[in-house]
């Protein structure tokens, strides 16, 4: 009860997917936000942080990328917050490796030719509603808590590992997002792969690991009672959602299962109007769950 | 594959290639020479399945020189980043980085890699990033569509994606585009007189 009555303000670095494909996760972040009276403000004229095709060939490059982007965000007041599970690691990655090898700082530091300042904390928006606003402001925050929804909470990849750079929960077992799902009155399900991997950028390459590491994951929520996936993520987000259809058509399964951003879930449970957290964007629509459990 | 898995391999001075084996721990940070071969990384990667040398096996390759039999395969390119296997290392190797190394080592050399679709896609992304500083995704598809060859991939999904507002058909250049193309440039010129790897 205390801890929000200072004003909180955080920088933010959306990244890429959230102008683009991940569009509701940049809606309803910044409506989530909103609604707790934290302060967002974007990091003026950010860019790519490389993502995993460029730590993939040339980390030198993915490095760079990073730091001239956490260089940037020294202009803007308050801890970095990130919402993309990737940008978040390697933002992470970035300050983790330049602090512990002054020479790979020196060659970053040539290749942006200037300071790689390292002491802004990263944190992703799970952070921040968990801790740094708290499990029990939040919880008293809730307008309309999500009675009866049962979700199964996805962490993926890159929110939890490797254990030594997010520092965001246990690496096998975490509970963050389930946490927050329980302040705003959902039931989160105990399920078997909420850690396991979507197949991330092989969506362009190579959609066929797509669709098995995706399918399992569909098809373990399913199996476990679920009603709805929420994740933290853009990319996970696109493969469980918008290839879930191909999914369907190969495995002559019939999933139809909602993918929620967190804060979609957030900001809804906060009151925040339906018709503002873009789930008119998404491809599985998860309205009809929404009325029928009466949240819409 | 069955032929490569029957065929004797030799081990001498003329088949083993240590150097590379340095140049692999020195990118990665990490020692190839700790592992000891438990199997906890091909265990819990979910990638396995698409790789003829699994996780540990690449780096038992490793360990006996083999480098260039690693480079060859498909292995490094089907690994995903999950970062699950230096999770559960109980002797600190930390395989994701050595993966990266690998990639990096044969992306230089232009490598005799068979798996194409995974590095033009990194290309592409890349590019991307000089040529508009954030990514433009209906680019980066129908540049991957067009230099793969597969001009049908995806075809229904482009306007699903765009009529949902997914996918932006106009994309404008970031601000700090020639800021970006310095630090590539920089890089590049680092690398030309031997300062960086």
């Amino acid at each position: 009860m205390t801890a929000h009555k200072k004003h909180l303000n955080y920088s933010f670095y959306p990244g890429c997917s959230l102008h683009a494909s991940g569009r509701e996760y940049d809606i309803s972040t910044r409506a989530a936000f909103k609604a707790l009276n934290v302060g967002l403000k974007d990091v003026p004229d950010w860019f790519c942080c490389g993502a995993t095709p460029a730590h993939n060939v040339d980390e030198l490059l993915s490095l760079s990328l990073c730091a001239k982007n956490l260089s940037m965000a020294e202009q803007v007041e308050g801890d970095l917050a990130v919402a993309c599970a990737a940008c978040f690691s390697r933002l992470k990655t970035t300050q983790h490796h330049l602090k512990q090898d002054d020479n790979k700082r020196k060659l970053v530091e040539m290749a942006i030719d200037g300071p790689a300042p390292m002491g802004k904390p990263v944190k992703h928006i799970l952070e921040i509603l968990a801790r740094d606003l708290g499990l029990a402001h939040l919880e008293d925050s809730v307008k309309k808590p999500l009675m009866g929804l049962k979700v199964a909470c996805y962490y993926g990849c890159l929110l939890t590992r490797p254990p030594h750079v997010p520092d965001l929960d246990d690496c096998e077992d975490p509970s963050i997002m389930e946490d927050i799902l329980r302040a705003l009155g959902a039931e989160p399900v105990k399920w078997s792969h909420r850690m396991e991997c979507c197949g991330a950028n092989f969506t362009l390459s190579r959609p066929g690991v797509v669709l098995k590491l995706s399918g399992a994951i569909l098809e373990s929520a399913q199996l476990a009672g679920a009603e709805c996936i929420m994740v933290a993520c853009p990319l996970c987000h696109s493969n469980l959602d918008v290839r879930q259809e191909d999914i369907e058509d190969k495995s002559s399964s019939a999933y139809g299962t909602p993918i929620f951003y967190i804060t979609q879930l957030v900001a809804l449970a906060l009151g925040v109007s339906a018709g503002k957290l873009g789930f008119e964007s998404v491809i599985v629509d998860p309205r009809p769950l929404l009325n029928k459990k009466q949240l819409i | 594959m069955q032929s490569s898995k029957k065929a004797k391999m030799e081990l001498s001075n003329k088949t083993m290639n240590v150097d590379f084996v340095k140049k692999v721990e020195i990118l990665s940070g990490s020692s190839v020479r700790r592992c000891f071969q438990c199997g906890k990384c091909s265990a819990g990667c979910p990638m396995t399945s698409f790789m003829e040398h699994p996780p540990n096996r690449v780096v038992r390759l490793l360990q006996l020189g083999q480098g260039q039999r690693v480079l060859a395969g498909r292995s490094i390119w089907y690994c995903v980043s999950c970062e699950t296997c230096t999770t559960r290392c109980p002797n600190k190797v930390d395989l994701a980085a050595i993966m990266d190394a690998l990639r990096k080592l044969s992306w230089d050399a232009d490598g005799p890699s068979k798996e194409s679709y995974v590095q033009l896609a990194n290309r592409l992304f890349i590019e991307n990033i000089r040529t508009y500083g954030r990514q433009y995704e209906l680019r980066l598809g129908a540049a991957f569509n067009m230099k793969s060859g597969q001009f049908l991939k995806d075809l229904m999904l482009g306007p699903k994606l765009i009529s949902k507002g997914k996918l932006k058909v106009f994309h404008s250049k970031n601000k700090n585009i020639a800021e970006i193309e310095k630090i590539f440039r920089r890089i590049e010129e680092m690398r030309k007189k031997g300062e960086a790897l």
